[in-house]
């Protein structure tokens, strides 16, 4: 942790070549773009070196921090995506939740990692994953998205959480 | 609350994946220092999730990497926290100056190193220019006095061909053969007098005369009854020209002695020419 912190060039090719592969398959499944997660997975690595102070052992693994740092910019390249995308054909706005729920039913993706166990998952369960984890969306925006209640939302993510856990060990 | 229900309630999955909202993170941290069973199952979670998204890793291409750590290398090294993107931004500005307004200034810089040029090579011409006007208000200065002494010859000179010419004027040469006794010191010596025969001014034009040495000068005389009136002093440097000199009436005779410089009452010198009216 001490070298990472010092920005020891080593380290950081250490923890590349330990866990780039593993935040590229994250990566990918959010953006579902190999050339885009390319460049996500970048700004992660280059994320990691300026934030590592922000880094508490005590509140979790290394693995969960970067993790996290990989699912929001690669949320974020989403995001900033789609908006692009929207705001070049104003149509597809009028319709959003039709879309993301194509979105979320296209192929390719499910085969590789969380996605692959989202499988085992009950259709309505997997959605709201796919909603919240994947896409990024609060609890309120799936509850006003899916239609319906926002404690809904909750238990049924819980529960899909739970199932998930068993599922990964 | 129950601990065990608490694990088990999908908080532990719903944090560590980052779905957790802010109040929920809050309580969590704070059972995971209360509680090591939290703790634990949050390790194991972690853990499960690490295993599992490294045996469904897929590989970046090659090329990545060497991109990756020579961007980290080129990270600023110290100092650095979440402000640190921001830090970047305003360095690699530089300068708030705008771009035209830096093109405004080259300009400027431009136009005012060349007018100082140009000021120089004005100077310069300024000066030359000022050296000729100098030299030729000089030349015309010189052209003016020239012209106006010989305006004054040729008036002299047409002021003598009209004494020589007008029918009034007595003409009485004298010279150096008619001296009686001793004789002139100089023989050849001539001088010619002009009388005017109704105003009575006499003119003389000297016509060959020695140079009178240093301290001496030639007067003429009037011999009236025998005897001798200043008729005036002689001006050498006028040349054969005739000069006014004193008015006589009457007289017989006019002679030219060299007397000392500024004349004598009487003559004391040698007589040089003599001549008969």
């Amino acid at each position: 942790m001490s070298l990472l912190r010092n920005r020891d060039n080593k380290a950081y090719a250490y923890l590349y070549d330990h866990y780039a592969s593993a935040l590229n398959s994250i990566i990918l499944q959010i953006v579902n773009d190999a050339e885009l997660a390319n460049d996500v997975l970048q700004e992660v690595f280059v994320n990691i070196w300026r934030r590592i102070e922000q880094y508490d052992a005590g509140k979790g693994r290394l693995f969960t921090w970067m993790l996290n740092i990989a699912r929001n910019a690669s949320i974020d390249t989403l995001r900033s995506k789609s908006y692009q995308n929207s705001r070049k054909n104003q149509s597809i706005q009028d319709n959003v939740d039709t879309i993301q729920v194509t979105d979320v039913l296209q192929p390719g993706i499910d085969t590789i990692g969380l996605r692959k166990v989202l499988e085992k998952l009950k259709e309505e369960q997997r959605i709201l994953i796919e909603l919240a984890y994947f896409k990024g969306y609060t609890h309120e925006e799936i509850a006003e998205l899916e239609k319906i209640p926002l404690g809904t939302v909750k238990t049924r993510i819980r529960n899909a959480l739970i199932q998930l856990r068993g599922l990964l060990k | 609350m129950n601990i065990q229900e608490y694990i088990s309630s999908g908080i532990v999955e719903s944090y560590v994946l980052g779905l957790a909202d802010e109040a929920e993170r809050v309580e969590f941290e704070q059972m995971c220092t209360l509680h090591a069973e939290v703790r634990t199952a949050r390790d194991v979670f972690e853990l499960s999730l690490e295993q599992h998204a490294i045996a469904a890793a897929v590989a970046p291409p090659n090329h990545l990497r060497e991109a990756v750590l020579q961007q980290l290398a080129a990270e600023p090294a110290s100092g650095i926290n979440g402000g640190a993107p921001v830090v970047q931004m305003s360095s690699a500005r530089r300068s708030g100056i705008p771009m035209a307004m830096r093109y405004v200034a080259a300009a400027a810089i431009i136009l005012l190193v060349s007018s100082a040029g140009l000021n120089l090579y004005y100077f310069n011409k300024y000066r030359e220019f000022s050296q000729r006007y100098d030299q030729l208000l000089a030349q015309q200065t010189d052209l003016v006095k020239n012209n106006s002494s010989l305006q004054t010859k040729l008036s002299t000179y047409e002021h003598t061909i009209e004494g020589l010419t007008s029918p009034y004027m007595a003409k009485i040469q004298m010279d150096g053969s008619s001296v009686p006794a001793n004789g002139s010191p100089a023989p050849a010596s001539l001088a010619t007098v002009l009388w005017d025969t109704r105003s009575k001014d006499v003119y003389l034009m000297v016509n060959n005369l020695p140079q009178p040495e240093a301290g001496k000068q030639y007067q003429l005389w009037a011999i009236v009854d025998n005897q001798p009136v200043d008729a005036g002093m002689l001006d050498m440097a006028k040349g054969p020209v005739m000069v006014k000199m004193k008015n006589i009436p009457r007289a017989q005779l006019f002679a030219i002695t060299l007397e000392q410089h500024g004349g004598s009452p009487t003559p004391k010198g040698p007589m040089y020419v003599l001549g008969k009216v």
